[in-house]
């Protein structure tokens, strides 16, 4: 099991230095750039190929090695299958979310049964995309200490305090979610290796075997994960915790110049990808005239 | 089983901003049958240490011989062969055992570690309720939940969990920690009872009295180095203090003694008991 996934990192890069409320917003742009439906294969593969570049650029600057985003795949190789069974038996464009692009031509036809090339492209278009996503989040998570992020958080919903919108808490709660992640990781890894000691596999073993074996692990890490709010919950409360008292902040989120700069580079790049989805835009015809179909 | 650890490294979390290296080239032997304590400060990679003595943690060069058994550096650890066989010769009870419950009652929950190994039903239940009366649980407390007892009570179940496999070593990591006197008392007792009876002991404390009273070999760590093995009370003549430990009670009392000019044969302190003779012998055996 890798535990690092997902885990702040604390290197010293340009991603790193960028505000969270700019980190947030540029990455759910990023996000909408990967899931707009282009119009031909082409736009797809272009506009997805491009997003990778970008990707592998932001990863390679928080220094999260693609090794360990491809080793989270593995376990979504049941998943893959299934997509591509999914998409080969299903007659042709019934599936309403990805339009199966029959110009790439039939793949066979066996008494009826028409597979074509184009869903196999469909099966590997979502299977990047889940790819890219995955990535994504892990340069927010490893790149942002996870109290910034909630400041962030808090700060985008503070204008809803207007309408009695509990943002403090909202942004509390999901800071305390946070806080509490690694430590929950550390608790599995100390209940697995208690568990082992005493001949359970979790590697090994059917289905039946597999079951015992989480639960032996499951039960214990909710014991330890309820004994822990409720120790956390007496300890705010000691310390005189007011969810609606005002307070002061140690660290002050402050924009900088290159704030600008990232927030503006991205939401470029999602105009430009909305522009070329919405209008069907195709460059290899206009700059080149070729006819990619 | 004899154990012996060669030039053991191990780094925790390697190639990333968090590695810290845990051991820096551990070599000692432990005998088979002692009672073998290991001390050191905090973060001095004891807990590390013993994680490598039935595979769950593999070095990252050296080896480790547990009898048969050799745990070496591999890239997987399912590489490694023979690990159930391993973890069946060597229990282990962690800091704060009572964490690994988790069955709807104490006797399926003591029983879990015998099944895993193999046993029948039946038979995995004679074992656990023979392992809880070795820890002075009786009948009574065989259907209750686990969740029910004390603490003290758990602890003593999450023992019995794993003293149910009749390990032939058995490694604890700070049995006594968070007990109360009496409790703590009952708890070395158990383990001199389970050592008498042929099983070798590894034991990670920070109470030296425990070290002076139980232990035949005690081996001090240091920065993630075994820094010696030493006879108990020949450590104990030492100046221990740079290795943040502190002289036993009893000892620290006795060599004041020796200070205020009472000639006491300090060698032969090992409790209070053999404290009070000590010092009536020094008197010529009448007070």
């Amino acid at each position: 099991m890798n535990f690092s996934l997902g885990r702040y990192i604390p290197y010293e890069s340009i991603i790193h230095k960028i505000d969270p409320r700019a980190k947030i917003v540029g990455i759910i742009a990023l996000m909408v750039c990967i899931f707009l439906p282009m119009r031909s294969w082409t736009m797809t593969a272009t506009s997805l190929g491009l997003s990778t570049i970008l990707v592998i650029i932001l990863l390679a600057c928080t220094r999260t090695g693609i090794h360990n985003i491809l080793g989270s795949l593995k376990s979504m190789w049941f998943m893959v299958i299934m997509l591509l069974l999914v998409y080969t038996l299903m007659p042709y464009n019934s599936l309403p979310n990805i339009p199966v692009d029959d110009n790439l031509g039939v793949a066979w036809n066996l008494n009826g049964w028409t597979v074509y090339w184009g869903s196999f492209a469909a099966a590997g278009t979502i299977l990047m995309r889940l790819v890219l996503m995955i990535s994504i989040t892990v340069v927010l998570t490893a790149s942002t200490k996870p109290l910034d992020l909630t400041y962030a958080f808090e700060w985008y919903l503070t204008p809803l305090k207007v309408i009695h919108f509990p943002a403090h808490e909202v942004a509390m709660t999901i800071s305390i979610a946070l806080r509490f992640i690694p430590t929950l990781m550390d608790d599995t890894k100390r209940i697995m290796k208690a568990q082992e000691s005493r001949g359970v596999d979790f590697s090994h073993g059917g289905l039946g075997k597999k079951i015992r074996a989480l639960s032996s692990l499951i039960v214990p890490l909710f014991v330890s994960a309820f004994s822990r709010s409720e120790e956390l919950a007496n300890a705010m409360e000691c310390r005189g915790y007011d969810p609606k008292a005002k307070r002061t902040r140690y660290r002050i989120l402050r924009w900088k110049w290159f704030d600008w700069v990232f927030l503006i580079l991205l939401l470029a790049i999602l105009a430009l990808y909305i522009y070329v989805c919405v209008s069907g835009f195709d460059p290899y015809n206009f700059f080149f005239g070729l006819t990619l179909q | 089983m004899p154990i012996t650890f060669k030039d053991v490294f191990f780094t925790h979390d390697p190639n990333t901003p968090l590695a810290a290296n845990a051991l820096k080239g551990v070599n000692f032997e432990i005998e088979d049958g002692s009672f073998f304590a290991i001390v050191g400060k905090t973060g001095c990679g004891k807990s590390t240490l013993i994680q490598h003595i039935n595979a769950l943690l593999t070095p990252m060069s050296g080896e480790i011989r547990v009898g048969e058994f050799v745990n070496h550096p591999v890239k997987k650890k399912r590489q490694l062969k023979k690990v159930p066989e391993l973890r069946r010769e060597v229990g282990v009870v962690f800091q704060f055992p009572e964490y690994q419950l988790f069955e709807e009652t104490v006797e399926k929950d003591v029983a879990f570690a015998p099944k895993n190994f193999g046993l029948k039903e039946k038979e995995a239940l004679d074992e656990a309720h023979k392992a809880l009366s070795l820890v002075d649980l009786d009948e009574s407390f065989y259907k209750r939940s686990p969740f029910d007892l004390s603490g003290g009570e758990k602890r003593r179940v999450a023992i019995a969990g794993v003293l149910a496999f009749k390990p032939k070593v058995l490694v604890i990591d700070e049995p006594t920690a968070g007990l109360d006197p009496v409790g703590a008392e009952e708890m070395m007792s158990l383990f001199q009872r389970i050592h008498d009876e042929g099983t070798t002991i590894i034991l990670v404390t920070h109470d030296m009295d425990i070290v002076l009273k139980h232990a035949d070999k005690v081996a001090v760590m240091d920065d993630g180095k075994c820094v010696g093995v030493y006879d108990p009370k020949e450590l104990f003549k030492e100046d221990i203090s740079s290795y943040s430990l502190d002289d036993p009670l009893v000892y620290g009392f006795a060599k004041r003694v020796k200070q205020k000019g009472l000639d006491l044969d300090v060698s032969s302190i090992k409790d209070v008991d053999s404290l009070a003779d000590a010092i009536i012998a020094s008197k010529g055996g009448i007070l």
